[in-house]
């Protein structure tokens, strides 16, 4: 039996890879950036979170990959939407949560879920960038602005303006308008976050406004977008730690249900198994990666090496 | 027949019904020069095609064509349906010069806007525009729509300069009867798991007969019924189960027909027009047969209900859950064409029922030229996993799934 599974969420801009142990706990996960579906960029988020877990593919009970490119994956055994997985992992990162807010590159979302974090209905933004992480790309650019910058400069709006059109290159005509008519850029930024706000309460309105609110996917990082979401909802929205793999760890956690049942189906015991193991490692382990088994030892090794300068490398990346 | 020829030959008189299906008004032009017959068109849903035949003339219901609109721009606005724009498309093209005659009947609001402009641009086809009560349980009902008719026979043997005789109108009606039982028949069959047809071949079979010589078309469906009563595949037992509901005046896409099965679904049933709602009722072979005419616009609307009319006692709704229960349907996906406005009337009575009864359900919006198919796949993808976790989980959530786009 094996001992993980993976999730990857294999983005529009970004791809995120998850691995879990089989108890449900996260072991590993990575956020690669690529600009457009890549191949190689998935592959660099699911090489970085093997390395860190100090696994190799094939260690890898079941894979199941989610997001725009999920069926492009050949390491996939499985696939799922966005929508199922991002249900999956909201609630597993915040189980009292019942509407989820995602908002990732090319698309929005918003999904009511039920306490198994199952998918009760959603809605979606129709064919254009409307309200998505792209809107706001089109428009840090217009402004001359860093994407990363843009929540905290919209923070420090003082005015309210209006944007009116949520189609992102005409909104980048009337961004450039105002800010020729001598807006501030925060103002301006400020309109930016508050039609995405609105475009997102319309959203929300079509699934049921409940709450307990969590927003998932890369603009759940940016301040100023949450600012505006909770105004425009009247209710608080929870972040999670990590909201941009909400996704691949829904995908993660589907695999797991899916690879015990078919250990179950095939009688295999996972407990006992997991108890053995677990002496066996314990008792074992006088080298680092050694499972009882001197020659598979050597060849773990070097991937115990990598996965500690990974996480050194996360870190300077946190810091 | 062995098993194999016997596929084979379903799958030839299935690629038949599809080129017709595809170029309906080739098929007109086809015939026409090899028969020297008139053709009559005319708009969905109400035109009684029997009184045509009954006359020698080939009745044709006027399709969507697959062509974004061009010239049609020029005469109907934007916000019209994509069935009306693609018809005036067609007239202003010069496409429907095949029709020698065009019967209209009002069944929406946008049609009547059709019919302005195809008759404005085709000035030398015969336009008779019929009207038929919407009211459908009054006592008058039965009587007005039976005027109706009558009139429209009148107009007709008119144009063609020939009576309808009532023996040459129940003789066609026998042969539509007999057609539409032969369709319905596959309908059985599909949810019986006794034939595999697809959701695109189903709008082939029902569509073709929209357009095709009947009898010529009886010929095909009846070998297709006969081929598959044995040994046919079953369809997938693990695909979700699914009824297909709405669009009235066009076909669906088959490009969307078949993502739809593609993503892990089987099409068991529907009542889309062009499906069962073109076939659900037959027409009284006794008696006066206009009187069965009037009687078959009656029964049509509790055969299979239908949004543009209006009927105290008959729930299209209710019909809907009675339906995906004999069917055994797990989910609908509720095809809605942009901008018809009687589907978006009723809708939202068909949403609340849904919910209320718990049956999960899709709304897609279909349009005629920019259809985001991988947008639209994520979100039937995103529905079908719904339904399938729910069949094994804890019944936590009573509320319906909607996909709904914003
Ligand atoms: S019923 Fe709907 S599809 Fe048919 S013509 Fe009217 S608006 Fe168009």
């Amino acid at each position: 039996m094996k001992k993980h599974v993976m999730g990857i969420d294999f983005g529009s801009t970004t791809a995120k890879a998850v691995v879990l142990d089989m108890q449900g706990n996260i072991v590993a996960w990575s956020v690669a950036h690529m600009g457009a579906v890549s191949d190689a960029a998935v592959h660099q988020a699911v090489d970085d979170v093997l390395a860190q877990a100090g696994l190799e593919q094939k260690d890898i009970g079941r894979c199941v990959s989610t997001g725009y490119g999920r069926r492009m994956l050949d390491i996939a055994d499985k696939n799922f939407t966005e929508i199922t997985c991002h249900a999956r992992g909201a609630v597993a990162m915040v189980p009292e949560a019942r509407l989820v807010i995602d908002i990732g590159g090319q698309d929005s979302k918003t999904i009511s879920v039920d306490a198994n974090g199952l998918v009760a209905q959603f809605a979606m933004n129709d064919r254009c960038a409307a309200g998505t992480g792209k809107f706001l790309e089109v428009l840090a650019r217009a402004m001359e602005i860093e994407l990363d910058e843009m929540g905290d400069i919209a923070m420090g709006a003082k005015q309210e303006l209006k944007i009116s059109s949520m189609c992102a290159t005409f909104a980048e005509t009337e961004v450039i308008s105002l800010r020729a008519e001598g807006n501030s850029k925060e103002d301006v930024l400020g309109a930016v976050h508050q039609a995405i706000a609105t475009r997102t309460l319309g959203l929300v309105n079509r699934v049921g406004k409940k709450g307990p609110v969590v927003m998932t996917g890369g603009v759940a990082r940016n301040k100023a977008a949450v600012h505006y979401i909770e105004k425009a909802l009247g209710m608080p929205v929870i972040l999670p730690k990590t909201p941009q793999i909400a996704g691949a760890l829904g995908a993660a956690l589907i695999g797991l249900d899916d690879y015990k049942a078919e250990l179950a189906e095939s009688g295999e015991s996972l407990d006992e198994d997991h108890d053995v193991d677990a002496q066996m490692a314990f008792d074992k382990s006088c080298v680092s990666g050694c499972k009882g088994d001197p020659v598979a030892a050597a060849q773990t090794a070097p991937a115990a090496t990598s996965k500690l300068k990974s996480m050194l490398g996360n870190l300077q990346k946190h810091f | 027949m062995l098993l194999e020829s016997r596929v084979k030959e379903q799958g030839s008189i299935l690629a038949r019904l599809g080129e017709v299906c595809t170029d309906p008004l080739g098929y007109a032009r086809e015939w026409k020069a090899r028969t020297g017959g008139l053709v009559v068109g005319s708009f969905p849903m109400n035109f009684p095609s029997e009184m045509a035949h009954a006359a020698g003339a080939l009745p044709l219901i006027i399709q969507e064509a697959e062509d974004p609109i061009t010239a049609g721009h020029g005469l109907l606005f934007p916000f019209y349906c994509g069935y009306t724009r693609s018809t005036v498309d067609q007239a202003a093209n010069g496409e429907l010069d095949v029709l020698d005659a065009i019967m209209f009947g009002d069944h929406c609001v946008q049609l009547l806007g059709a019919a302005d402009a195809v008759r404005m641009s085709l000035k030398n086809t015969r336009v008779i525009f019929f009207q038929l009560i919407s009211s459908m349980c009054d006592p008058w009902t039965l009587g007005r729509a039976k005027e109706s008719f009558e009139k429209l026979r009148e107009e007709l043997e008119d144009f063609l300069g020939r009576k309808v005789e009532d023996d040459a109108l129940r003789e066609s009606i026998r042969l539509f009867n007999r057609d539409r039982q032969a369709m319905r028949k596959l309908y059985e069959m599909r949810v019986a798991g006794q034939i595999s047809l697809t959701a695109t071949e189903m709008q082939y079979v029902v569509k073709s007969a929209m357009v095709m010589d009947r009898r010529e078309h009886l010929e095909l469906v009846e070998a297709l019924v006969a081929g598959a009563t044995e040994n046919s595949p079953a369809p997938e037992k693990r695909a979700i189960r699914l009824h297909l509901s709405g669009h009235f005046c066009q076909a669906p896409k088959p490009e969307l027909l078949d993502m739809i099965e593609g993503c892990g679904a089987v099409v068991v049933g529907d009542d889309l027009y062009h499906g069962f709602r073109y076939i659900s009722t037959d027409v009284g072979e006794n008696g006066d047969p206009m009187e069965a005419l009037a009687h078959w616009y009656l029964d049509r609307n509790t055969g299979v209900p239908c949004p543009t009319r209006v009927q105290n006692d008959v729930d299209w709704d209710a019909f809907l859950l009675d339906a995906m229960r004999k069917e055994n349907a797990e989910g609908m996906i509720v095809l809605m064409a942009k901008f018809c406005e009687p589907h978006m009337y009723y809708y939202p009575e068909v949403k609340e029922a849904f919910e209320k009864a718990g049956m999960p359900h899709l709304l897609i919006e279909t349009e005629h030229e920019s259809m985001a198919l991988e947008h639209i796949r994520t979100r039937v993808e995103s529905f079908l996993e719904l339904v399938k976790r729910r069949r094994g989980a804890a019944p936590v959530v009573t509320s319906a799934a909607q996909g709904e786009v914003a």
